[in-house]
Formats: C-alpha cells, structure tokens, sequence
C-alpha cells in the first residue's frame, strides 16, 4: 500500500494498525527518500533473513530450507547424527559450564536405535538436563522439537508453527511413531 | 549496574562446550533453542551498554567458544526474567530465569530466544 506523507500524518493509528496487521505501508518522500512501515514481527523476519544470508554467503552458499537439505544430505545427516552422539556420550558433568549432568549410557543408545530407524534424519541437540532434543523444521517454518528422557518410554513433542501457534504433546520413543509424526509435519 | 535492565541491553551468553563448537550450531546456521535450555536458569554477561568488541574480549579471556547474544527486550517478549547477579569474578554475570518460580526457560521461550539471537562469533561450517 502506498499513502502519501500527509495522509500517514493525519491518520497515524490507523496505518500503524495496517502495517502491525502484517501489510507494508510505503511512504513515498522527496528525492526517493521513501521509508517503509511495517510490524516488529516482519522486522524480524527480515534480519532473521539477513543473518541466514550472511551466513550463507560466509560459507559460499544458499541458505537451504531444512527438508531440501535433509533429502540432499540424509546420509551424511545420519552420520553426523552418530558422531555427534559419541560425542555427548563422552561428555564429563558439568559440560555445560554450569554443573549440567552426564548423559545416561542407555539414553545415548536408545537415541542411536531411533536415528538409525527414522526416514528422515533430524538434527541433534544435548540438553543440560540430561536430554536429547530432536529438531525438524519444515519449509513452511514450523518447528517441532522432540525431546527424549533417560528412562522414559515417552517423548515430549513441541511444535510451534509459523504464525505462532503451540502445540505440545507425547508420544512412544519409538521410530515408528516419530516417523509418522514427522511425515505428518512435512505435510 | 543495578538490578533494573533496560530493553536496549544485551545480554552474551557463552556456548559450551568449547571444544565442541559446532554442538548447538544447526544446519541453517541458526543456534539451536537447546543452547537455552538450563534447569539453573541461563547464565548470561550483561552488556552494559559495552561494545560487543569489549564484552567478547573480556569473555575471551576464560572460555574459548562461541558467543551469541539477545537484547532484554527479547526475554521481556517472551515473558521471562533477567536477574542481576554478580560474583566477585564476574561482576556482569546475571541469568535469565523462566518466571518468578521456575529457573528454566520453557520450550516456548527458549525458541524465541534462539530465533531472536544474534551470533557474534565465527559460526562452524557444517
């Protein structure tokens, strides 16, 4: 939408309103000095964008969605999966800087049965509290965090989607089940 | 210092393990939200209005990995509290807590933390 300077003056509250709706307003100016007004949320999305592509460029390519990567790169995915867990399982207590424990022999085996069993590899994280988190994000930017506990026979789900919703919920530590989950979550 | 945080601020937050430095670093380049995840609540550096030059260059001098940071504005957001709490070593250290009573960061927040954080030194190639 472009509105003219004197129109924006006069009715501030109401293009605030359209721009926080999500619709950029564009002020044209003198001299092409024209500025844009949009949300905080679309302002983030921006320098989330310039991050990805300064990264990108810092590492010679395209910043990649994760399921393209994740096709491209499955195997090598698992196997970096499987090094990264021998790496958590040598981790000493107190890894983290702040008296985090070691990771439970059997929790690192469980995890490694379960990358071993999924079709598609997610991404691997230690948690200070003894955790393993599993992350996929998918091309529409929800993200989905599978977090399995030593001991437990059930994961904890967390997905936020792109517009903000959460859900939470629980499933078998099973690849079964995070297998159907996560075909579900990439839709 | 006082205990008053103003939204400007930045907080740093040193990523461990060091020796490991691409632990929390995913494919995207992004940091992941378990680099926020401490039953301790999240030890952090404040800024104090600090370049980041000068932060990073006094964090250097004991821990050798990566740091990234967020604005106080970002744990406002997200509903969580930063607590100033210094120590005779470090007299920035101050921890962002999950609320009043619990120290942990939900999954929620720690997500917008690490959508929200800026990684300000060189990231691992994957």
């Amino acid at each position: 939408m472009i509105v003219k300077q004197m129109d924006v003056r006069s009715n501030i509250r109401k293009y605030f309103d359209i721009a926080y709706e999500g619709e950029a307003v564009i002020v044209p100016r003198k001299q092409d000095h024209n500025v844009v007004i949009i949300s905080e949320a679309e302002y983030n999305k921006l320098i989330q964008e310039r991050r990805l592509n300064a990264y990108a460029q810092a590492v010679g390519g395209v910043p990649d969605r994760k399921k393209r990567i994740i096709s491209e790169r499955g195997s090598d995915l698992r196997s970096h999966n499987a090094d990264k867990l021998s790496a958590i399982r040598a981790f000493k207590p107190g890894w983290n800087g702040n008296g985090a424990p070691a990771f439970a022999p059997g929790l690192i085996d469980t995890v490694g049965t379960l990358i071993g069993g999924l079709d598609i590899q997610p991404e691997v994280f230690p948690t200070a509290m003894g955790t393993i988190q599993l992350e996929y994000d998918n091309s529409r930017h929800d993200h989905m965090e599978i977090e399995i506990i030593a001991g437990s026979v059930d994961a904890e789900v967390y997905i936020i989607r792109f517009n903000g919703e959460e859900e939470y919920e629980q499933m078998s530590v099973s690849a079964d089940a995070i297998n159907k989950r996560v075909h579900d979550f990439y839709g | 210092m006082d205990n008053e945080f103003k939204s400007t601020e930045k907080l740093y937050r040193a990523v461990y393990p060091p020796e490991i430095a691409d632990m929390f670093w995913k494919l995207d380049g992004t940091v992941s939200s378990a680099a926020f995840a401490d039953p301790k609540g999240l030890s952090v550096d404040r800024g104090d209005y600090r370049s980041d030059e000068d932060v990073m260059s006094v964090m250097r001098s004991k821990f050798t990995g990566h740091i990234i940071s967020v604005y106080v504005k970002n744990c406002f957001d997200a509903n969580a509290l930063v607590l100033y709490r210094p120590s005779h070593s470090n007299p920035y250290h101050s921890e962002i807590h999950g609320s009043l009573d619990r120290a942990i960061l939900s999954k929620s927040q720690r997500v917008h933390l690490a959508r929200c954080a800026e990684i300000l030194t060189p990231r691992p190639i994957n």
